[in-house]
Protein backbone atom coordinates (compact mmCIF):
# COMPACT_ATOMS: atom_id res chain seq x y z
CA UNK A 1 0.00 0.00 0.00
CA UNK A 2 1.27 3.45 -0.84
CA UNK A 3 1.22 5.85 2.12
CA UNK A 4 1.36 9.33 0.69
CA UNK A 5 2.38 12.01 3.14
CA UNK A 6 1.58 15.02 0.99
CA UNK A 7 -1.92 15.10 -0.49
CA UNK A 8 -2.30 15.87 -4.22
CA UNK A 9 -4.09 19.20 -3.85
CA UNK A 10 -1.19 20.53 -1.81
CA UNK A 11 1.36 19.21 -4.29
CA UNK A 12 -0.57 20.88 -7.09
CA UNK A 13 -0.49 24.23 -5.30
CA UNK A 14 3.23 23.88 -4.71
CA UNK A 15 3.78 22.78 -8.32
CA UNK A 16 2.33 26.05 -9.60
CA UNK A 17 4.40 28.38 -7.42
CA UNK A 18 5.83 31.18 -9.55
CA UNK A 19 8.24 32.85 -7.11
CA UNK A 20 11.72 32.12 -8.56
CA UNK A 21 13.07 31.70 -5.02
CA UNK A 22 10.70 28.77 -4.58
CA UNK A 23 11.51 27.13 -7.94
CA UNK A 24 13.17 24.06 -6.37
CA UNK A 25 10.04 23.50 -4.28
CA UNK A 26 7.83 23.72 -7.36
CA UNK A 27 10.08 21.36 -9.28
CA UNK A 28 10.12 18.83 -6.45
CA UNK A 29 6.34 18.95 -6.18
CA UNK A 30 5.96 18.41 -9.92
CA UNK A 31 8.39 15.49 -9.78
CA UNK A 32 6.40 13.96 -6.97
CA UNK A 33 3.11 14.38 -8.85
CA UNK A 34 4.59 12.73 -11.93
CA UNK A 35 5.64 9.68 -9.97
CA UNK A 36 2.50 9.46 -7.90
CA UNK A 37 -0.22 9.75 -10.53
CA UNK A 38 -0.82 5.98 -10.86
CA UNK A 39 -1.24 5.69 -7.10
CA UNK A 40 -3.72 8.47 -6.72
CA UNK A 41 -6.54 6.58 -8.40
CA UNK A 42 -5.86 7.83 -11.89
CA UNK A 43 -5.12 4.63 -13.78
CA UNK A 44 -5.07 4.54 -17.55
CA UNK A 45 -4.93 1.39 -19.65
CA UNK A 46 -3.76 -1.88 -18.15
CA UNK A 47 -0.25 -1.04 -17.03
CA UNK A 48 1.08 -3.04 -14.11
CA UNK A 49 1.95 -0.81 -11.17
CA UNK A 50 5.61 0.23 -10.98
CA UNK A 51 7.71 -1.60 -8.40
CA UNK A 52 8.29 -0.33 -4.91
CA UNK A 53 11.64 1.15 -5.87
CA UNK A 54 9.84 3.49 -8.31
CA UNK A 55 7.45 4.87 -5.74
CA UNK A 56 8.15 8.31 -4.44
CA UNK A 57 5.59 10.24 -2.49
CA UNK A 58 7.71 12.74 -0.60
CA UNK A 59 9.11 16.04 -1.76
CA UNK A 60 12.66 14.76 -2.05
CA UNK A 61 14.06 14.04 -5.48
CA UNK A 62 16.87 11.72 -6.58
CA UNK A 63 20.43 13.12 -6.60
CA UNK A 64 20.78 15.05 -9.86
CA UNK A 65 24.40 14.63 -10.90
CA UNK A 66 26.38 16.45 -13.57
CA UNK A 67 26.63 14.65 -16.93
CA UNK A 68 29.35 12.07 -17.55
CA UNK A 69 29.99 12.22 -21.30
CA UNK A 70 32.23 10.09 -23.51
CA UNK A 71 32.60 10.74 -27.25
CA UNK A 72 34.17 8.11 -29.50
CA UNK A 73 35.25 8.17 -33.15
CA UNK A 74 34.42 5.20 -35.39
CA UNK A 75 36.84 6.45 -38.06
CA UNK A 76 34.32 5.96 -40.86
CA UNK A 77 34.01 2.26 -40.09
CA UNK A 78 30.95 0.59 -38.57
CA UNK A 79 32.81 -0.75 -35.55
CA UNK A 80 31.30 0.44 -32.27
CA UNK A 81 31.99 2.03 -29.91
CA UNK A 82 35.10 3.36 -31.68
CA UNK A 83 38.08 5.13 -30.17
CA UNK A 84 37.41 7.48 -27.25
CA UNK A 85 38.39 11.02 -28.22
CA UNK A 86 36.78 13.23 -25.60
CA UNK A 87 35.80 12.53 -22.01
CA UNK A 88 33.79 14.59 -19.53
CA UNK A 89 35.67 17.73 -18.65
CA UNK A 90 38.17 17.51 -21.53
CA UNK A 91 38.66 20.72 -23.47
CA UNK A 92 37.21 21.06 -26.96
CA UNK A 93 38.61 18.82 -29.68
CA UNK A 94 39.68 20.06 -33.11
CA UNK A 95 36.93 17.95 -34.68
CA UNK A 96 33.62 19.88 -34.84
CA UNK A 97 31.56 16.66 -34.90
CA UNK A 98 33.08 15.60 -31.57
CA UNK A 99 32.32 18.98 -30.02
CA UNK A 100 28.81 19.16 -31.39
CA UNK A 101 28.05 15.71 -29.96
CA UNK A 102 29.62 16.65 -26.61
CA UNK A 103 27.74 19.94 -26.37
CA UNK A 104 24.49 18.43 -27.60
CA UNK A 105 24.65 15.66 -25.00
CA UNK A 106 25.24 18.34 -22.38
CA UNK A 107 22.30 20.47 -23.52
CA UNK A 108 19.96 17.48 -23.56
CA UNK A 109 21.12 16.30 -20.14
CA UNK A 110 20.63 19.82 -18.81
CA UNK A 111 17.13 19.97 -20.28
CA UNK A 112 15.93 16.80 -18.58
CA UNK A 113 17.66 17.74 -15.32
CA UNK A 114 16.45 21.31 -14.96
CA UNK A 115 13.05 21.07 -16.59
CA UNK A 116 11.88 17.69 -15.28
CA UNK A 117 14.29 16.91 -12.42
CA UNK A 118 15.37 13.77 -14.32
CA UNK A 119 18.81 12.37 -13.51
CA UNK A 120 20.14 11.60 -17.02
CA UNK A 121 18.15 9.55 -19.48
CA UNK A 122 17.48 6.62 -17.14
CA UNK A 123 16.76 8.87 -14.13
CA UNK A 124 19.68 7.17 -12.41
CA UNK A 125 22.59 9.30 -13.67
CA UNK A 126 23.46 7.04 -16.61
CA UNK A 127 26.70 8.13 -18.32
CA UNK A 128 26.11 9.48 -21.83
CA UNK A 129 27.94 8.02 -24.82
CA UNK A 130 28.05 9.01 -28.45
CA UNK A 131 30.03 7.84 -31.45
CA UNK A 132 30.72 10.10 -34.43
CA UNK A 133 32.04 9.40 -37.96
CA UNK A 134 30.11 6.14 -38.20
CA UNK A 135 30.16 4.50 -41.62
CA UNK A 136 30.97 5.92 -45.02
CA UNK A 137 28.83 8.83 -46.30
CA UNK A 138 26.30 7.61 -43.74
CA UNK A 139 23.22 9.81 -43.93
CA UNK A 140 21.83 8.83 -40.58
CA UNK A 141 21.98 8.89 -36.79
CA UNK A 142 20.50 6.32 -34.41
CA UNK A 143 20.22 5.13 -30.81
CA UNK A 144 21.55 1.57 -30.44
CA UNK A 145 20.19 0.96 -26.94
CA UNK A 146 23.35 2.20 -25.23
CA UNK A 147 24.72 5.13 -27.20
CA UNK A 148 23.97 7.63 -29.92
CA UNK A 149 25.68 7.01 -33.23
CA UNK A 150 26.15 9.70 -35.91
CA UNK A 151 27.14 9.53 -39.55
CA UNK A 152 28.82 12.29 -41.51
CA UNK A 153 26.13 12.67 -44.13
CA UNK A 154 27.00 12.43 -47.80
CA UNK A 155 27.73 16.12 -48.33
CA UNK A 156 25.29 16.20 -51.24
CA UNK A 157 21.92 15.99 -49.53
CA UNK A 158 22.92 15.80 -45.87
CA UNK A 159 25.53 17.55 -43.79
CA UNK A 160 26.92 15.83 -40.69
CA UNK A 161 24.18 14.63 -38.37
CA UNK A 162 25.61 16.26 -35.23
CA UNK A 163 24.84 19.69 -36.70
CA UNK A 164 21.28 19.68 -35.35
CA UNK A 165 20.51 19.88 -31.63
CA UNK A 166 16.97 18.66 -32.27
CA UNK A 167 18.45 15.47 -33.78
CA UNK A 168 20.76 14.94 -30.81
CA UNK A 169 17.85 15.50 -28.43
CA UNK A 170 15.68 13.17 -30.53
CA UNK A 171 18.20 10.34 -30.28
CA UNK A 172 18.76 10.73 -26.53
CA UNK A 173 15.00 10.89 -25.97
CA UNK A 174 14.80 7.35 -27.42
CA UNK A 175 16.85 6.39 -24.38
CA UNK A 176 14.41 8.19 -22.08
CA UNK A 177 11.52 6.29 -23.69
CA UNK A 178 13.44 3.01 -23.42
CA UNK A 179 13.88 3.63 -19.68
CA UNK A 180 10.28 4.65 -19.08
CA UNK A 181 7.26 3.62 -21.18
CA UNK A 182 9.49 1.51 -23.48
CA UNK A 183 7.10 1.98 -26.40
CA UNK A 184 7.49 -0.81 -28.94
CA UNK A 185 9.12 0.47 -32.14
CA UNK A 186 6.34 -0.63 -34.43
CA UNK A 187 2.99 0.68 -35.73
CA UNK A 188 1.20 3.22 -33.50
CA UNK A 189 3.35 2.59 -30.42
CA UNK A 190 6.40 3.08 -32.63
CA UNK A 191 4.99 6.28 -34.09
CA UNK A 192 4.46 7.48 -30.52
CA UNK A 193 8.05 6.52 -29.69
CA UNK A 194 9.19 8.57 -32.69
CA UNK A 195 6.88 11.46 -31.79
CA UNK A 196 8.10 11.63 -28.20
CA UNK A 197 11.63 11.91 -29.56
CA UNK A 198 10.63 14.68 -31.96
CA UNK A 199 8.78 16.55 -29.20
CA UNK A 200 11.66 16.47 -26.74
CA UNK A 201 14.23 17.04 -29.47
CA UNK A 202 12.36 20.19 -30.46
CA UNK A 203 12.00 21.31 -26.84
CA UNK A 204 15.72 20.84 -26.10
CA UNK A 205 16.49 23.07 -29.07
CA UNK A 206 13.82 25.64 -28.13
CA UNK A 207 15.08 25.93 -24.59
CA UNK A 208 18.69 26.32 -25.71
CA UNK A 209 17.59 29.18 -27.98
CA UNK A 210 15.19 30.67 -25.43
CA UNK A 211 12.33 30.40 -27.95
CA UNK A 212 8.71 30.71 -26.97
CA UNK A 213 6.03 28.74 -28.81
CA UNK A 214 5.55 31.61 -31.26
CA UNK A 215 9.28 32.08 -31.91
CA UNK A 216 10.14 28.40 -32.33
CA UNK A 217 10.67 26.80 -35.73
CA UNK A 218 8.97 23.55 -34.67
CA UNK A 219 11.31 21.78 -37.12
CA UNK A 220 13.35 18.61 -36.63
CA UNK A 221 16.75 18.59 -38.26
CA UNK A 222 16.98 22.24 -39.22
CA UNK A 223 20.48 22.68 -40.63
CA UNK A 224 21.00 19.09 -41.79
CA UNK A 225 20.12 19.58 -45.44
CA UNK A 226 22.71 21.06 -47.80
CA UNK A 227 21.84 24.12 -49.87
CA UNK A 228 21.05 21.78 -52.76
CA UNK A 229 17.87 20.58 -51.11
CA UNK A 230 14.51 22.28 -51.58
CA UNK A 231 13.49 22.08 -47.99
CA UNK A 232 14.05 23.36 -44.50
CA UNK A 233 14.22 20.27 -42.32
CA UNK A 234 13.27 16.61 -41.94
CA UNK A 235 9.94 17.16 -40.20
CA UNK A 236 7.65 19.91 -38.94
CA UNK A 237 5.46 19.58 -35.84
CA UNK A 238 3.65 22.77 -36.83
CA UNK A 239 2.96 21.67 -40.41
CA UNK A 240 3.54 17.95 -41.01
CA UNK A 241 3.94 17.33 -44.74
CA UNK A 242 5.50 20.73 -45.45
CA UNK A 243 9.08 20.33 -44.22
CA UNK A 244 10.51 19.71 -47.70
CA UNK A 245 9.55 19.27 -51.34
CA UNK A 246 12.55 18.31 -53.42
CA UNK A 247 13.24 16.68 -56.82
CA UNK A 248 15.46 14.00 -55.32
CA UNK A 249 13.93 13.48 -51.87
CA UNK A 250 10.33 13.91 -52.92
CA UNK A 251 7.74 15.59 -50.73
CA UNK A 252 7.51 15.35 -46.95
CA UNK A 253 5.04 12.41 -46.59
CA UNK A 254 3.90 13.02 -43.01
CA UNK A 255 0.19 13.14 -42.20
CA UNK A 256 -1.16 15.70 -39.73
CA UNK A 257 -4.47 13.96 -39.02
CA UNK A 258 -5.77 10.44 -38.41
CA UNK A 259 -7.75 10.52 -41.64
CA UNK A 260 -4.39 10.41 -43.45
CA UNK A 261 -2.81 7.67 -41.29
CA UNK A 262 -0.45 5.61 -43.46
CA UNK A 263 -0.89 1.83 -43.36
CA UNK A 264 2.39 0.40 -44.58
CA UNK A 265 4.89 -2.37 -43.93
CA UNK A 266 7.74 0.08 -44.61
CA UNK A 267 9.65 1.58 -41.71
CA UNK A 268 8.31 -0.76 -39.00
CA UNK A 269 4.76 0.26 -39.86
CA UNK A 270 5.53 3.85 -40.83
CA UNK A 271 6.83 5.05 -37.47
CA UNK A 272 8.54 8.11 -39.02
CA UNK A 273 5.43 8.90 -41.06
CA UNK A 274 2.56 8.59 -38.59
CA UNK A 275 4.53 10.37 -35.87
CA UNK A 276 3.29 13.50 -37.64
CA UNK A 277 -0.11 13.02 -36.02
CA UNK A 278 0.90 13.02 -32.33
CA UNK A 279 3.59 15.60 -33.19
CA UNK A 280 0.92 17.97 -34.43
CA UNK A 281 -1.25 17.29 -31.38
CA UNK A 282 1.64 18.43 -29.19
CA UNK A 283 2.12 21.55 -31.30
CA UNK A 284 -1.59 22.40 -30.97
CA UNK A 285 -1.47 22.01 -27.18
CA UNK A 286 1.68 24.14 -26.93
CA UNK A 287 0.31 26.80 -29.21
CA UNK A 288 -2.95 26.98 -27.22
CA UNK A 289 -1.11 27.40 -23.93
CA UNK A 290 1.56 29.77 -25.26
CA UNK A 291 4.75 30.76 -23.46
CA UNK A 292 7.66 28.34 -23.38
CA UNK A 293 6.40 24.97 -24.56
CA UNK A 294 8.50 22.81 -22.26
CA UNK A 295 6.94 24.29 -19.12
CA UNK A 296 3.38 23.02 -19.41
CA UNK A 297 2.79 21.06 -22.62
CA UNK A 298 6.23 19.47 -22.21
CA UNK A 299 5.58 18.63 -18.56
CA UNK A 300 2.25 17.00 -19.43
CA UNK A 301 3.86 14.87 -22.13
CA UNK A 302 6.79 13.95 -19.87
CA UNK A 303 4.44 13.00 -17.06
CA UNK A 304 2.37 10.74 -19.31
CA UNK A 305 5.53 9.08 -20.65
CA UNK A 306 7.15 8.39 -17.29
CA UNK A 307 4.45 7.82 -14.69
CA UNK A 308 3.67 4.21 -15.55
CA UNK A 309 0.34 4.92 -17.23
CA UNK A 310 1.41 3.57 -20.65
CA UNK A 311 2.00 0.02 -21.80
CA UNK A 312 4.69 -0.67 -24.44
CA UNK A 313 1.96 -1.31 -27.02
CA UNK A 314 0.00 1.88 -26.32
CA UNK A 315 -1.80 3.30 -29.33
CA UNK A 316 -2.54 6.97 -30.08
CA UNK A 317 -5.84 6.88 -28.15
CA UNK A 318 -4.18 5.41 -25.04
CA UNK A 319 -1.45 8.04 -25.19
CA UNK A 320 -4.00 10.82 -25.62
CA UNK A 321 -5.91 9.58 -22.58
CA UNK A 322 -2.67 9.41 -20.59
CA UNK A 323 -1.84 13.02 -21.43
CA UNK A 324 -5.34 14.09 -20.38
CA UNK A 325 -4.91 12.24 -17.09
CA UNK A 326 -1.55 13.91 -16.58
CA UNK A 327 -3.04 17.34 -17.25
CA UNK A 328 -5.77 16.66 -14.69
CA UNK A 329 -3.24 15.49 -12.09
CA UNK A 330 -0.98 18.49 -12.63
CA UNK A 331 -3.47 21.31 -13.20
CA UNK A 332 -6.97 20.08 -12.37
CA UNK A 333 -9.96 18.79 -14.30
CA UNK A 334 -11.30 22.25 -15.25
CA UNK A 335 -7.90 23.75 -16.07
CA UNK A 336 -7.00 25.46 -19.36
CA UNK A 337 -4.21 22.89 -19.65
CA UNK A 338 -6.65 19.95 -19.58
CA UNK A 339 -8.87 21.68 -22.17
CA UNK A 340 -5.88 22.38 -24.39
CA UNK A 341 -4.82 18.73 -24.30
CA UNK A 342 -8.29 17.51 -25.27
CA UNK A 343 -8.51 20.10 -28.06
CA UNK A 344 -5.05 19.16 -29.35
CA UNK A 345 -5.94 15.52 -29.82
CA UNK A 346 -9.37 16.31 -31.22
CA UNK A 347 -7.59 18.56 -33.69
CA UNK A 348 -5.72 15.58 -35.15
CA UNK A 349 -8.67 13.20 -35.03
CA UNK A 350 -7.58 11.05 -32.05
CA UNK A 351 -10.27 10.27 -29.47
CA UNK A 352 -9.45 11.18 -25.85
CA UNK A 353 -10.99 8.88 -23.25
CA UNK A 354 -12.05 9.77 -19.77
CA UNK A 355 -9.30 8.67 -17.39
CA UNK A 356 -10.59 6.03 -14.91
CA UNK A 357 -11.60 7.56 -11.59
CA UNK B 1 15.52 -11.15 -63.29
CA UNK B 2 15.48 -8.03 -61.18
CA UNK B 3 16.84 -7.52 -57.71
CA UNK B 4 15.04 -4.66 -55.96
CA UNK B 5 16.33 -3.12 -52.74
CA UNK B 6 14.06 -0.72 -50.84
CA UNK B 7 15.36 1.17 -47.84
CA UNK B 8 13.00 2.90 -45.42
CA UNK B 9 13.25 4.20 -41.87
CA UNK B 10 16.37 5.98 -40.73
CA UNK B 11 16.26 9.25 -38.84
CA UNK B 12 14.90 11.05 -41.91
CA UNK B 13 12.28 8.43 -42.74
CA UNK B 14 13.10 8.65 -46.46
CA UNK B 15 12.18 5.87 -48.89
CA UNK B 16 14.73 4.90 -51.50
CA UNK B 17 14.76 2.12 -54.07
CA UNK B 18 17.58 0.65 -56.15
CA UNK B 19 17.22 -2.10 -58.72
CA UNK B 20 19.40 -4.16 -61.02
CA UNK B 21 18.30 -6.29 -63.97
CA UNK B 22 20.77 -9.13 -63.63
CA UNK B 23 20.40 -10.46 -67.18
CA UNK B 24 21.59 -7.09 -68.51
CA UNK B 25 24.77 -7.12 -66.45
CA UNK B 26 28.10 -8.09 -68.03
CA UNK B 27 28.98 -10.01 -64.85
CA UNK B 28 25.62 -11.76 -64.54
CA UNK B 29 27.27 -15.03 -63.51
CA UNK B 30 28.80 -13.52 -60.40
CA UNK B 31 25.39 -11.99 -59.54
CA UNK B 32 23.83 -15.44 -59.78
CA UNK B 33 26.59 -16.83 -57.60
CA UNK B 34 25.95 -14.16 -54.97
CA UNK B 35 22.23 -14.98 -54.94
CA UNK B 36 23.01 -18.64 -54.23
CA UNK B 37 25.02 -17.60 -51.17
CA UNK B 38 22.10 -15.82 -49.52
CA UNK B 39 20.89 -17.62 -46.41
CA UNK B 40 17.60 -19.45 -46.90
CA UNK B 41 16.73 -20.06 -43.28
CA UNK B 42 14.19 -17.84 -41.55
CA UNK B 43 15.95 -15.59 -39.08
CA UNK B 44 14.27 -13.97 -36.10
CA UNK B 45 14.49 -10.21 -36.50
CA UNK B 46 16.76 -8.39 -34.08
CA UNK B 47 15.20 -5.97 -31.58
CA UNK B 48 14.78 -2.67 -33.44
CA UNK B 49 17.27 0.08 -32.77
CA UNK B 50 15.46 3.40 -33.16
CA UNK B 51 16.22 5.33 -36.35
CA UNK B 52 18.15 2.55 -38.05
CA UNK B 53 17.23 1.70 -41.60
CA UNK B 54 14.92 -1.13 -42.68
CA UNK B 55 15.85 -2.97 -45.90
CA UNK B 56 13.45 -4.92 -48.10
CA UNK B 57 15.15 -7.12 -50.71
CA UNK B 58 13.12 -8.75 -53.48
CA UNK B 59 14.20 -11.08 -56.28
CA UNK B 60 12.57 -13.98 -58.12
CA UNK B 61 9.63 -14.80 -55.82
CA UNK B 62 11.46 -14.04 -52.60
CA UNK B 63 10.99 -11.06 -50.31
CA UNK B 64 13.12 -10.52 -47.24
CA UNK B 65 12.87 -7.63 -44.74
CA UNK B 66 15.91 -7.02 -42.58
CA UNK B 67 16.80 -4.39 -39.99
CA UNK B 68 19.99 -2.57 -40.93
CA UNK B 69 22.05 -4.28 -38.24
CA UNK B 70 21.24 -7.68 -39.81
CA UNK B 71 22.30 -6.66 -43.32
CA UNK B 72 25.64 -8.43 -42.99
CA UNK B 73 27.68 -10.98 -44.95
CA UNK B 74 26.13 -11.87 -48.32
CA UNK B 75 23.09 -9.64 -47.64
CA UNK B 76 25.42 -6.66 -47.21
CA UNK B 77 27.35 -7.65 -50.29
CA UNK B 78 24.13 -7.81 -52.33
CA UNK B 79 22.72 -4.51 -51.07
CA UNK B 80 26.03 -2.66 -51.61
CA UNK B 81 26.39 -4.13 -55.08
CA UNK B 82 22.85 -3.23 -56.14
CA UNK B 83 23.32 0.33 -54.87
CA UNK B 84 26.69 0.77 -56.55
CA UNK B 85 25.45 -0.63 -59.85
CA UNK B 86 22.40 1.63 -59.88
CA UNK B 87 24.41 4.67 -58.77
CA UNK B 88 26.89 4.05 -61.60
CA UNK B 89 24.05 3.71 -64.05
CA UNK B 90 22.52 6.98 -62.87
CA UNK B 91 25.80 8.87 -62.94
Amino acid sequence: MNCSIVPPYLLQRLASLEDPALAPVAAAARASLQRDVPFRGIRVGEAAPPTTSDRRSTLTTRALRDPDRTIADAGNTEALPGTIVRREGDSAASDPAVNEAYDGLGETHSFFRHVFARASIDDNNLPLAATVHFGDDYDNAFWDGERMVFGDGDGIVFRRMTASLSVIGHELAHGVTQHSANLLYKDQAGALNESVSDVFGALVEQRSLGHSTDEASWLIGLGLFTDEVEGEALRSLKAPGEAYNDDVLGKDPQPAHMRDYVQTSDDNGGVHLNSGIPNHAFYLVAQELGGQAWERAGLIWYTALTNGSLTPTADFAAFATATAAAAIALYGDDSVEHSAVRAGWTGVGVPVGRPAE
Amino acid sequence: MKVIVTRTGGMAGLRRTWEVTIDEQPDRDSWQELLTRLPREHRLPAPPQPDRYVYEIRWSRRRVVLPEQQVTGPWRELVDRVRETEDRRQA
